[in-house]
């Protein structure tokens, strides 16, 4: 019996409980505890640079973990994620413009548009595969783009400017709000793509991923289940949008579809492991942070030039990322 | 608080001066900012710095990205406790600071943030650039001053599908309509544009008598080259406007005679009419580290005003005698100050109350050489009247041949 199962067994033994439970349980109380440094952090840090450095970090894990629910679970590289956070963003924006809308039904709004977006590009695309399937959510990243600029009345391409509503009094300031909500955001993203990992809706995309052919002749419903995937991935990457106007209070289509995002979402599971939800967690932390800290130290171009290069690293030699690495490891440790 | 309690600023401690800066992205051509207020600084200094204590400029690169503004000027406000801010370039990565600056009640000079407070109107903050009052509307006026003293009623209105050039459109079709102009052609591109030869004919079908154009840099070379391939019919007597790109040295070398005729608007433009030796001694300073840092070779745009946003906060600095930040805004609000673009006097929003954006001419460009645009007579001043130093030449094919 190998150490791994050893420590199963006893756990089972000790606690009642199936691994699976116990795991989920650790789980259940490590979202927690992020949760609760979040609330101790914006209660003892006075820095408001923190909480702004703090919320684009996070925004990168809740974005990187709804981009991987796609691109990483059924292996559908969606080349546009920023299509669906710029919607968030707009959705918000104009829900916030017309009736001064408060936060959660922004964040309901953008994540209803979001889902009704990726169904409408899966119905349309799903039925192409690999590069076809990139190449259309390219250009719906234009699409998007250039409707936006074309509504006056969300400001078209000069950009809106708004006042959103203010942050509650409880919360200590609107930089810290924005922080505990994106931290909110982002661990319900982590336990949502969990969850899909772990029941019978990831292994059905698993299966497709490794091979659509076979997972159909098995029985798997591999449309459906790709359909499924781009209506939870695009709600969440609208989701992910939906506060920025809260954060920025001005919002344009050239920060809502950029591309730096889209690269940033997509490198982020890539460089982390996209198999499992752990990677693009550990992705976005680390690449968001390095760009956090390298954009007041050393050059943006060098910023933009570390994501590159370690993606081209991360690629050739380890295509499974960080988590794909440290699994070998642990392999070679138990053997 | 007594002040043994507060924290000290030793005599020696420097006044620090916190902006962000375009050194990359889509505005990294903007980058020569950073030039000017180094010239500045070291004049400072050079003269004892401000209140006895030196200058030092801190800066990050925002990568043109209004995304980065909010945690990068919080930076600087909170972590760097930097004294006075100076906004990023342009308008879209000044607004989402706005609200920051009116709720911290801090003390920014703005960096050709068109209409950038009209919002907010925040009382401590002071445009660099001459825009003038309401200049989401008037800043491009002078074309259409120009226009109907040149007795034009048929006016096209072309413009890219981006930020600033819509707002000129807005602007153009509004001030038209006041001079009683109609507007017989209105069309707008994907910023993608570089074949506009179906538009240009589109717009000759409709002999206008001028043509208001909005674009940014690569549709301006676009534009100005289908001028000369396809051409615009004898009835157009002005061409162009707004059309960025002209201010530029790189663009003005590549274009060369093919820009003769076009009107565009300008802040700076080397004519008698402008003759200032503070100015010309900068842009002498300006061109040599230029060449040294492969920067704009002629400085006429940008670099001036970022001289000119050092010389409001020396001037605020200087006469309240504090960093008091209500203390400073009120010596801007209340005094001239001279600066190497000309006297600026603010209204209440921080607007200078003159605008003094100019509208010229390219006349007589031969060959590429950026250096003839040093020289008097090759952007000869339409407008403002104060600052006129010729006569519109038209029609535009006249203008062109000549």
């Amino acid at each position: 019996m190998s150490l791994r199962e050893n420590a199963m067994d006893w756990a089972v033994r000790r606690t009642g409980r199936t691994p699976r439970a116990t795991r989920s349980l650790v789980f259940a109380l490590g979202c927690l505890a992020v949760l609760a440094l979040g609330v101790v952090l914006t209660r003892m840090v006075d820095n408001p640079y923190v909480f702004f450095a703090g919320y684009v970090v996070i925004q990168y894990v809740a974005l990187a973990t709804g981009w991987n629910v796609l691109g990483g679970y059924a292996g559908y590289i969606n080349f546009g994620p920023t299509a669906f956070y710029g919607v968030g963003v707009y959705m918000a924006a104009f829900l916030v413009k017309a009736m001064g809308a408060p936060l959660p039904v922004a964040i309901a709004a953008a994540g209803v548009a979001g889902a009704l977006l990726g169904l409408a590009m899966g119905w349309m695309t799903l039925r192409v595969q690999g590069v076809y399937f990139a190449i259309a959510t390219i250009a719906l990243v234009v699409m998007a783009e250039t409707v936006i600029h074309n509504i006056d009345y969300l400001g078209g391409a000069s950009g809106l400017a708004l006042m959103p509503p203010q942050a509650p009094a409880w919360a200590g300031g609107q930089p810290q709000f924005m922080l505990m909500v994106m931290l909110a955001i982002a661990v319900a993203f982590v336990a949502l793509a969990r969850w899909i990992e772990i029941s019978a809706m990831g292994r059905g995309l698993r299966a497709l991923k490794a091979s659509e052919i076979a997972a159909e002749c098995a029985g798997v419903p591999t449309f459906r289940l790709k359909l499924i995937a781009c209506a939870v991935s695009g709600a969440m990457l609208a989701i992910a949008g939906a506060p920025y106007v809260y954060y920025a209070s001005f919002i344009e289509p050239g920060t809502a579809f950029s591309l730096a995002l889209s690269l940033n979402a997509i490198a982020m599971p890539l460089i982390g492991g996209k198999r499992s939800w752990v990677g693009p967690v550990i992705g976005a932390l680390l690449l968001a942070t390095v760009q956090q800290a390298a954009s007041v130290t050393i050059s943006s171009e060098l910023n933009i030039l570390v994501v590159g290069v370690v993606l081209i690293l991360f690629v050739a030699v380890a295509p499974d990322g960080i988590v794909g690495i440290v699994e070998k490891l642990t392999r070679r440790r138990g053997a | 608080m007594p002040a043994v309690w507060r924290t000290a600023h030793g005599q020696g401690a420097p006044i620090r001066i916190g902006t962000t800066i375009c050194k990359t992205g889509a505005l990294s051509s903007t980058k020569s900012t950073l030039t000017g207020l180094e010239l500045w600084r070291d004049d400072v200094n050079k003269a004892g710095g401000l209140l006895g204590r030196p200058v030092e400029l801190v800066t990050y690169d925002d990568q043109s990205a209004v995304a980065q503004i909010p945690s990068l000027y919080s930076k600087l406000v909170d972590i760097d406790k930097v004294d006075v801010l100076i906004s990023p370039y342009g308008a879209g990565l000044s607004a989402p600071l706005m609200p920051f600056v009116k709720q911290r009640d801090l003390f920014m000079i703005g960096m050709f943030a068109l209409a950038g407070n009209d919002v907010t109107r925040h009382d401590k903050f002071f445009h660099s650039a001459p825009w003038g009052p309401e200049s989401k509307t008037n800043w491009a006026r002078g074309f259409f001053d120009v226009a109907k003293k040149n007795g034009c009623s048929r006016i096209a209105v072309l413009s890219a599908d981006v930020e600033f050039a819509k707002t000129a459109a807005g602007g153009a079709e509004q001030i038209a309509g006041e001079y009683g102009m109609t507007v017989v052609y209105k069309q707008s591109y994907p910023p993608a544009t570089n074949d506009f030869s179906s538009i240009l004919r589109n717009i000759k079908a409709q002999t206008p008598d001028a043509v208001f154009v909005c674009s940014y840099p690569p549709d301006s070379t676009a534009l100005v080259r289908g001028l000369s391939e396809v051409g615009i019919g004898d009835s157009v007597k002005l061409f162009g406007g707004a059309m960025v790109g002209t201010q530029y040295a790189s663009l003005l070398g590549s274009l060369g005679p093919a820009l003769n005729g076009i009107v565009s608007f300008a802040l700076y433009a080397p004519e008698p009419t402008m003759a200032n030796s503070e100015m010309t001694a900068f842009l002498s300073r300006y061109e040599k580290v230029a060449a040294e840092q492969g920067l704009d070779p002629l400085g006429f745009y940008i670099p001036p005003f970022a001289y000119v946003a050092g010389q409001l906060i020396a001037a605020a600095v200087t006469g309240a005698g504090s960093l008091d930040k209500a203390a400073m805004a009120k010596v801007l609000h209340e005094t001239e100050v001279k600066t190497i673009a000309g006297p600026a006097k603010f209204n209440d929003i921080g607007d200078w109350t003159e605008r003094r954006v100019l509208m010229v001419q390219f006349r007589d460009i031969k060959g590429k050489d950026v250096a003839q645009f040093r020289q008097a007579g090759r952007q000869v001043i339409l407008d403002p009247p104060s600052l006129r130093s010729g006569d519109l030449v038209a029609p535009l094919t006249k203008a062109r041949s000549s």
